[in-house]
C-alpha cells in the first residue's frame, strides 16, 4: 500500500537546524533586553536623561546625518560622472572608487592620523567616515543607473531637455530608492562604527558603550544604551523600507546601454575627472601609501614572532566562525529556498541581527557567556560572535546557490531511488559548491577584520590582527600597528574584488560587504 | 517489466485541472506512445507516474501493486521507474560512468558497478565514454546516457518525455530507432511521451492519444490510425478530412464522394453526420467516369515525394485535399474525376437536444 509522501526525518532535521539558528539569532536581544530589565526603572531614567547621555546622543545622531548627507551627494555625483561622462579608464575607475570600502574604518583613521599629528574630533570623523561610506552609494547608484531604462534618456533630450532637467525629471526617479539604501548602509555603517570614532576620540554610542562596559562593568546601563542604538538602527531600517516606491521601469527591447551620454565638453571632462581623482586620492591612494612608507620605514623593527601569532589566531578564530555559520546557514538557506515559512522567518531573523553593531553583539554575548561559566572568554564564543554577525551574508549565499540547482536533477534523483537525504547529500550539495564556499569565504574575511565584539570576547592574552592594532595605537605606538593595518587593507580588499566587480554584472552584492 | 493501470487519474496543478478522470491500460512489455498536441497533460500524465506529482484523485497500478490512491502517494523513490525527461538531465558534476552508476546502492562492489556501467555503455552504443562529462556530449549522446542510466536499476517500467525532440531531424530518426529497439529487446514496459505523429506510429506497440487531459483513444498504431473514434482523434495521427454526409437508409449514405462508408459506432437514429477521408485514400483520373463525381483542381502543393492537390467540387464550400504520388498531367484549373480507396468512416453527429 502507498502511503503519505516521504519520511519526516530529513525534513525534520532541517527544520530543526534552522530552529536552532533561528534561536541563535535571537539570542542577543534577548540578553540584552534582561540585562537592561536588571536595572530599576529610576536608575533607567537617570541614565537615559542625565546630561552625558543626552551629548552622546546629539553627536551620534549628528555625525550620522551629516555623514549619510555628505557620502549620498558625492556617492550620488560620483556614480553620475562615471556612468554618463566618457573618459579613458572608465571601467578601471569604476572599479576603484568602490575600493575604500574595503580599508576598515580604524585603518583609515590610523592612516589620516599617521598624517596629520593632532587629527581628532568630530570633524576628522566626519571627514574619515565620509570616505569611508560613500562607496556605498557610488556602488548602489551605479548599479541603478545600468539598470534604468536607456531610452528614456534619449528620448528626454529629443524633447528639449537639458542636462539637469533630464536628471531630476528622469534619472533621480529611476535610481531613487537605490540611492536610499545606499545611504542606508552608509548611516548604518556610523551608527556602528567603534574603531574610527574611538581613535579620533568622538563620544558617540558605540564608544560610550565600550567605556561603560571596560569603566565600571556595568552591564545593566551598557546594554540600555546599546538598545537605543538598536532601537535607531531599525528605525532608519524602517524608514528606508518607507520611502521605497515601487518602480515599475518598462525596458524597451532594443536597450544600448555601453557608454552612457558622452557629455563631449572637454571642460566637463575635466572637471569630473579632478573630482573623481580627488576623491581617490583621499580615500584611497593616500592612505594605503601612508601605510606603504610608515611600513618600510620601520620594516626593520618589526615583531615577527607577534604579527605571525595574530595572524594565526585571527585564522583560527575566523575560520570557526565561518564553519559555525555555514552550519547554520545551510538549513535556513535550503529552507528559504525552498519557500519554507521557518526558513523565511530564520533568514528575517539574521538579517536583523547583521544589522547588530558589532560592540552591541559582543555585549550581548558577554552576559550570555558570563551565564554559562566556561563560555565567557571562551574562543567558542568569540567565534559565535562572527557567526552571528556575519551568518546573513552565508545564508544569501546558500539561499542563491541552492535556488539554482535545477528541479529537474532532483526529481530525476528521486526516480533513480534516492530518498531526500541522498538527493541532498550527492545532487544539491555539490551543485550548489560554489556559492557555499563564496559564502563562507565572506564571513570569514568578515570577521578577520571585526574589532570591537573581538575587544570584548577575546579570550585572555588572545590578540588578532585587529586588537593587537588596536592596542598599539591606543598607546600611541603608531609604527608598529602599520603591518597589521596592511595585513587588515589586504584581508578586507579581497572580497570586495571577488564581489563587487561594479565594471561586472549589476553590482548586487553592495549590501555584503 | 510489469503492466500499467490507471483508473479515473484526476491532477490538478494550481487552479487548473490538468488530467480528468483519465483511463490508460499499458500490457507489460509493451512500448507504448502517448500522442498528443503541447497542453494536452501528457507530460503530466507521464509526472505522475513517476509519482512526482501527487494526483487529486484515482489510482495507479504497477502490475498488482498499487503505487497511487487518491492522494497516496508511494514516494519515486521507491517506485523503481526509470525517468528520462527532455534533453536527458544528466547530473552536470558528475561524469558518465558516475551518472550511470548513480543509483546502484553501496551494497554494488566498485567492481561490479564498472562491469554493469560497460555492458550498459555497450548497450547504448557508447562503448569508453566512462570519464566524459555531460557537457562534452551531444544532445542524442546524452539521452543515451540517461537511458543507460534509468536501466542500470532495472527499473520496472521506463519513462521517457519527449527523448528525440532535441535532436535534429537527420539523427533524429537513426537514434529513436536505435533506442526503441534496445528496448523492446529488453523487454521493458516503456512508455514514451511525444507530440510527433511519426515518432508515435513507427515506434509503438500501443498508441495512446491523448486531448484536453483525457485518453480518447488507445490501439495499435493501424488501429488508431485506420479506425479513428472521432475527427480530432483522426487528426492526432495524420492529416484527415471531414466532409458533410447524411445516412439515407441501412447502410446507404449520401456523400460528396458518393462512395461506400465504413461503419463506426452506432448508427441507429441519426440521420446528419460527416464521414473521414484521409487524403492519401483520394485517388483522381483523368478518365471520364460517369460513375464518379469531378472536380477543378484549384492548387498544387508539390512536396517532392508526394503532393497535395486541392480539389474545388461544385456544391462543396470546402476544397479537398487529396495526396498524390505522382503530378503528372495534373494541372491547375483543369478538372478530374475522383474515386477513393478503401471505406470512409461515418462519424454520426452528436444527438444534440434529441
Amino acid at each position: 500500500m502507498p502511503r503519505r509522501p516521504a519520511r519526516p526525518s530529513f525534513a525534520l532535521a532541517l527544520n530543526l537546524t534552522s530552529l536552532l539558528a533561528f534561536l541563535a539569532a535571537s539570542l542577543p536581544l534577548f540578553y540584552l533586553l534582561r540585562r537592561a530589565l536588571d536595572a530599576q526603572i529610576s536608575e533607567i531614567a537617570l541614565i537615559l536623561f542625565r546630561g552625558k547621555t543626552l551629548e552622546i546622543l546629539a553627536t551620534t545622531l549628528g555625525l550620522t546625518a551629516a555623514v549619510t548627507a555628505c557620502a549620498s551627494l558625492i556617492g550620488v555625483a560620483l556614480a553620475w560622472m562615471l556612468f554618463n561622462i566618457d573618459f579613458p579608464f572608465k571601467s578601471g575607475l569604476q572599479a576603484l572608487v568602490i575600493l575604500p570600502v574595503a580599508i576598515p574604518s580604524y585603518v583609515f583613521a590610523y592612516s589620516w592620523i599617521l598624517l596629520i599629528p593632532g587629527f581628532k574630533g568630530f570633524w576628522a570623523a566626519l571627514f574619515v567616515l565620509v570616505l569611508a561610506t560613500t562607496p556605498y552609494v557610488t556602488l548602489t547608484t551605479l548599479a541603478a543607473l545600468r539598470r534604468s531604462d536607456w531610452s528614456t534618456y534619449e528620448v528626454s533630450q529629443t524633447l528639449g531637455l537639458n542636462g539637469w532637467q533630464i536628471f531630476a525629471r528622469v534619472t533621480w526617479p529611476q535610481i531613487k530608492n537605490s540611492v536610499a539604501a545606499g545611504s542606508l548602509l552608509s548611516s548604518l555603517y556610523v551608527l556602528s562604527d567603534f574603531g574610527a570614532i574611538a581613535l579620533l576620540g568622538v563620544d558617540t554610542l558605540t564608544r560610550a558603550i565600550e567605556n561603560i562596559y571596560r569603566g565600571s562593568f556595568d552591564r545593566s546601563s551598557a546594554s540600555i544604551l546599546a538598545l537605543i542604538l538598536v532601537a535607531i538602527s531599525a528605525l532608519l531600517i524602517r524608514l528606508e523600507e518607507r520611502s521605497r516606491q515601487k518602480l515599475n521601469i518598462v525596458k524597451s527591447s532594443a536597450r544600448i546601454i555601453t557608454k552612457g551620454v558622452t557629455t563631449g565638453k572637454l571642460r566637463i571632462k575635466l572637471i569630473a575627472l579632478l573630482a573623481i581623482n580627488t576623491y581617490l586620492a583621499l580615500g584611497l591612494v593616500i592612505p594605503i601609501s601612508q601605510l606603504l612608507s610608515i611600513f618600510f620605514a620601520n620594516s626593520t623593527s618589526i615583531n615577527y614572532s607577534l604579527l605571525s601569532k595574530a595572524s594565526l589566531s585571527t585564522l583560527l578564530a575566523a575560520c570557526l566562525g565561518a564553519l559555525i555559520a555555514l552550519a547554520l546557514a545551510l538549513p535556513v538557506g535550503v529552507l528559504s529556498a525552498q519557500g519554507s515559512k521557518l526558513g523565511k522567518v530564520s533568514d528575517k531573523a539574521i538579517l536583523i541581527v547583521h544589522a547588530l553593531p558589532g560592540i552591541v553583539m559582543g555585549l550581548a554575548l558577554v552576559s550570555f557567556g558570563s551565564s554559562i561559566g566556561w563560555l565567557y572568554q571562551s574562543l567558542l564564543l568569540l567565534s559565535f560572535a562572527y557567526a552571528l554577525l556575519f551568518m546573513a551574508k552565508a545564508v544569501g549565499s546558500v539561499r542563491s546557490s541552492v535556488a539554482r540547482v535545477p528541479e529537474n536533477l532532483i526529481e530525476i534523483s528521486a526516480t533513480l531511488g534516492q530518498k531526500k537525504s541522498a538527493t541532498f547529500r550527492r545532487v544539491v550539495i555539490p551543485l550548489a559548491t560554489p556559492g557555499l564556499l563564496s559564502g563562507t569565504l565572506l564571513v570569514l574575511l568578515a570577521a578577520m577584520k571585526e574589532l570591537p565584539a573581538t575587544l570584548m570576547l577575546k579570550p585572555i592574552g588572545f590578540e588578532t590582527l585587529a586588537t593587537q592594532m588596536w592596542s598599539y595605537t591606543s598607546i600611541f605606538r603608531f609604527n608598529e600597528a602599520a603591518p597589521y593595518a596592511l595585513l587588515l587593507v589586504l584581508v578586507a580588499a579581497i572580497p570586495t574584488f571577488l564581489i563587487n566587480r561594479p565594471d561586472k554584472g549589476d553590482g548586487l552584492g553592495g549590501d555584503r560587504i | 517489466m510489469t503492466s500499467l493501470e490507471i483508473r479515473d487519474l484526476t491532477v490538478q496543478l494550481g487552479s487548473r485541472e490538468v488530467l480528468k478522470n483519465l483511463d490508460l491500460y499499458i500490457s507489460s512489455g509493451l512500448f507504448a506512445a502517448i500522442l498528443g498536441p503541447s497542453g494536452c497533460g501528457k507530460t503530466t500524465l507521464l509526472r505522475s507516474i513517476a509519482g512526482l506529482i501527487t494526483p487529486k484523485g484515482g489510482a495507479i497500478r504497477f502490475g498488482k501493486q498499487l503505487v497511487s490512491i487518491s492522494s497516496l502517494v508511494l514516494p519515486p523513490h521507491k517506485r523503481n521507474v526509470g525517468y528520462v525527461p527532455q534533453e536527458g538531465g544528466l547530473f552536470p558534476h558528475l561524469s558518465v560512468e558516475e551518472n550511470v552508476s548513480f543509483a546502484l546502492g553501496r551494497r554494488v562492489s566498485r567492481k561490479e558497478k564498472q562491469e554493469i556501467v560497460e555492458q550498459l555503455l555497450d548497450l547504448v552504443g557508447m562503448p569508453n565514454y566512462q570519464k566524459k562529462l555531460p557537457q562534452e556530449l551531444s544532445g542524442g549522446q546524452q539521452t543515451r546516457i540517461a537511458l543507460a542510466r534509468a536501466l542500470a536499476m532495472k527499473p520496472a517500467m521506463i519513462l521517457l518525455d519527449e527523448p528525440f525532440a532535441a535532436l535534429d531531424q537527420t539523427l533524429r530518426a537513426e537514434i529513436s530507432q536505435e533506442v526503441v529497439a534496445l528496448l523492446k529487446s529488453s523487454k521493458t514496459t516503456s512508455i514514451m511521451v511525444t507530440h510527433d505523429r511519426e515518432d508515435a506510429l513507427v515506434s509503438a506497440d500501443i498508441i495512446a492519444l491523448m486531448r484536453d487531459g483525457q485518453v480518447v483513444q488507445s490501439g495499435s498504431p493501424s488501429e488508431v490510425y485506420l479506425r479513428p473514434i472521432s475527427a480530432a482523434a483522426a487528426e492526432s495521427t495524420g492529416d484527415i478530412l471531414t466532409l458533410p454526409a447524411r445516412r439515407i437508409g441501412r447502410n446507404k449514405y449520401l456523400s460528396p464522394l458518393n462512395s461506400p462508408v465504413e461503419q463506426i459506432g452506432k448508427q441507429v437514429g441519426f440521420e446528419s453526420g460527416q464521414i473521414l477521408v484521409r487524403p492519401e485514400e483520394i485517388v483522381l483520373m483523368d478518365e471520364p467516369d460517369e460513375n464518379l463525381v469531378s472536380a477543378k483542381i484549384c492548387k498544387i502543393n508539390y512536396y517532392g515525394h508526394d503532393a497535395l492537390v486541392e480539389l474545388d467540387f461544385t456544391g462543396l464550400s470546402q476544397t479537398i485535399r487529396a495526396r498524390v504520388t505522382d503530378t503528372k498531367g495534373l494541372v491547375v484549373g483543369s478538372r478530374v474525376f475522383v474515386s477513393h480507396k478503401g471505406p470512409f468512416r461515418w462519424m454520426p453527429e452528436k444527438a444534440t437536444g434529441e
